[in-house]
């Protein structure tokens, strides 16, 4: 654990260090470099995003629960962490667009209120995907056909609920740019922030089905507990989230 | 199955907040006969976070925080950081003391960045005394480095804080 709490602050110093260079070289481009200041400011914003969705959040938990209560394959989690992040990132660049062209004025407190709402409306979004596969494991543990085409239903309401609260580091740097006047890099770095994200969250899924699958053996017999089990987790997430919001 | 748990545990204590926001501290106290004599605070935020706040600061657009423009911010951004204890702990023998009062807040803007000063009256005896510098909430970053510490009278050793579920940075006066 010691070590797991020294990963988590050696994740923080490094986005300070790259939350400084980032702005740092956004804030020097200029007509005569803006190509290879460009690409280094886009590579920069995958790595920052690559290290950002590794600290506390981005639904990662959500999708591990996920996968143990369903079995599915490692192309199924990379893509799942692909929906979310790409989800994460839209929706932060129409919240930060929405709110700058249209609010213009006290964006701050604006940008505050729009993430604990869509947080909010994410908590009970996760606590319905969690009733549902509830519903899910415990109706069709005998139908297995029917089950796989509810799972891909259930999948994008997964990578909806995770992914709809837009990421405050993502909108960040979108509005960096909008102020700097750098439209379309801003667009571009919300995008290849979100592919770093993606692989991040990604991660989290797949390792969730290896253990699955290393446990199959153990735990086959007991498939319909462990589906359960993961269910619950997903709504006691969302619960967990709700509460902690409202209570605030 | 334990094992699994375990791993699920992993996975829901870092399920929430995350920082967005990076803020240095830069400390400057004064001690004398073994109390704090003087106790000042310079917080900067990092150059994204003070863009935005700078949009909505400036209000005049003058580059310059006026006085009526940091009584706004005073108000509506600072005090209520009284509800995160302004993201300082002052502990004595490792119980905390009463939430900071701040007074004399200055805003300004500096190399673009939104920089917040103020001052803490409170004499405290340096005996065992630590500052721990950290939002619970893990929505604001607090960054200390020993350079940042500007200290006369005693000597300062700066260490990370490792609250479980939020970092930060410990500062002991000695």
């Amino acid at each position: 654990m010691e070590l797991y709490n020294q990963l988590l602050q050696q994740l923080i110093m490094w986005q300070y260090e790259l939350n400084r260079y980032i702005s740092t070289t956004i804030r020097s481009l200029n007509d005569e470099n803006n190509i290879t200041v460009s690409i280094t400011i886009l590579a920069i914003a995958f790595l920052y995003g690559l290290i950002h969705a590794a600290g506390p959040g981005h639904g990662k938990a959500l999708v591990a629960f996920y996968f143990t209560s369903n079995k599915s394959d490692y192309k199924k989690a990379f893509k799942m962490g692909y929906m979310i992040s790409i989800i994460h990132a839209i929706s932060a660049l129409i919240f930060t667009f929405g709110i700058f062209f249209i609010l213009k004025t006290m964006f701050r407190r604006n940008f505050n209120d729009f993430t604990n709402i869509a947080m909010q409306i994410s908590a009970v979004m996760i606590m319905l995907v969690g009733l549902y596969l509830i519903y899910e494991a415990f109706i069709n543990r005998k139908s297995k056909e029917e089950k796989i085409s509810k799972q891909n239903k259930s999948e994008y309401a997964v990578a909806f609920s995770a992914g709809v609260v837009p990421c405050p580091g993502v909108m960040t740097i979108v509005l960096f740019c909008i102020m700097l006047n750098h439209y379309i890099l801003g667009i571009l770095a919300a995008l290849t922030m979100s592919i770093g994200m993606g692989l991040t969250i990604s991660t989290a899924g797949i390792l969730s089905i290896a253990i699955n699958k290393k446990s199959k053996g153990v735990l086959s017999s007991k498939a319909y507990l462990l589906e359960m089990i993961g269910s619950l987790l997903v709504f006691s997430l969302g619960l967990f989230l709700f509460l902690s919001l409202s209570l605030k | 199955m334990f094992k699994k748990f375990i791993i699920l545990t992993f996975f829901v204590n870092i399920l929430f907040a995350h920082p967005h926001t990076f803020i240095e501290v830069f400390p400057t106290i004064e001690v004398k006969k073994h109390k704090i004599s003087k106790l000042h605070f310079k917080w900067v935020l990092d150059d994204m976070s003070s863009a935005m706040l700078i949009m909505e600061f400036d209000q005049n657009g003058n580059a310059k925080i006026d006085k009526k423009e940091n009584d706004f911010i005073r108000k509506n951004y600072f005090e209520p950081l009284v509800d995160y204890n302004f993201y300082t702990d002052v502990k004595i023998n490792n119980k905390i003391q009463n939430t900071i009062k701040p007074k004399n807040f200055r805003a300004s803007i500096r190399n673009n960045k939104a920089v917040y000063e103020f001052d803490v009256d409170s004499k405290y005896s340096i005996k065992n005394l630590k500052f721990d510098f950290g939002d619970e909430d893990f929505f604001v970053a607090m960054i200390l480095k020993k350079e940042f510490v500007k200290i006369k009278g005693a000597k300062a050793k700066v260490s990370d804080l490792d609250n479980d579920f939020y970092f930060g940075y410990r500062l002991e006066i000695k």
